[in-house]
């Protein structure tokens, strides 16, 4: 089962808020996520992640694969497979 | 950079609840706003001059952080379908920004009641500095409008 991990912005018009979620990528637009694990916020200058690292390991070992924008974070925050 | 490891119960959004969320606090370096935030904040003030199908497709591309793979699936169109139609509503966003700078006006403008919100915080600042540090801003502000 192909599964990603990608950004999901919430919050409100010109005031973007972004969850970092771990999805099904056969049925990306159903809205549904597995887990959820962090938060991205450009508002705070510089912008802040917030990461739960356990399991973006163990998402990231299990083949779980991150979007573009996700795997800068990641590598931002010092995260590798 | 790294910035602190917290340890707390928190809780995700209503109704979960991880026990032990160890969370990693990060800050970028203050680089370049991501592509993907700029794209939204243009779409948040231009999106609705886009067509239907546009908006649709946009908003999974940038909302969603759908693949152009991913897209193209879900409404049986090509992959190069699906980039050519980013890359339109890229340049036309970005072209209604270059005419009418309600993004940038929007930026510089929350900065600057930001700063304005900081310097009421500011105990050590006389109340004649302070009266003169808002109006500074405040002129700033009704030149930009």
């Amino acid at each position: 089962m192909a599964v990603k991990i990608r950004l999901r912005r919430m919050g409100h018009k010109k005031a973007p808020f972004y969850r970092i979620v771990v999805a099904d990528s056969r049925s990306p637009r159903d809205g549904k996520c597995i887990d959820e694990i962090g938060t991205y916020d450009p508002n705070t200058d510089p912008s802040t992640f917030k990461v739960d690292e356990e399991l973006a390991k163990k998402w990231l070992a299990n083949g779980a694969q991150p979007t573009e924008v996700v795997s800068r974070i990641f590598k931002q925050a010092g995260i590798e497979k | 950079m790294k910035n602190k490891t917290v340890s707390r119960k928190k809780p995700l959004h209503k109704g979960k609840v991880l026990d032990t969320f160890v969370v990693m606090v990060y800050s970028s370096k203050g680089d370049d706003m991501e592509k993907i935030v700029e794209q939204g904040l243009l779409y948040d003030f231009y999106g609705e001059l886009l067509t239907d199908h546009q908006r649709s497709i946009y908003e999974d591309a940038v909302f969603g952080d759908l693949s152009l793979g991913e897209i193209a699936r879900e409404y049986n169109i090509s992959r190069q379908g699906v980039h050519d139609l980013i890359k339109r509503c890229d340049n036309s966003l970005q072209d209604y920004e270059n005419k009418l700078h309600l993004m940038q006006k929007f930026i510089s403008i929350k900065q600057k009641v930001k700063e304005i919100d900081e310097l009421t915080g500011n105990a050590s600042l006389s109340r004649e500095e302070l009266a003169k540090k808002m109006k500074e801003i405040a002129g700033q502000i009704l030149e930009e409008l």
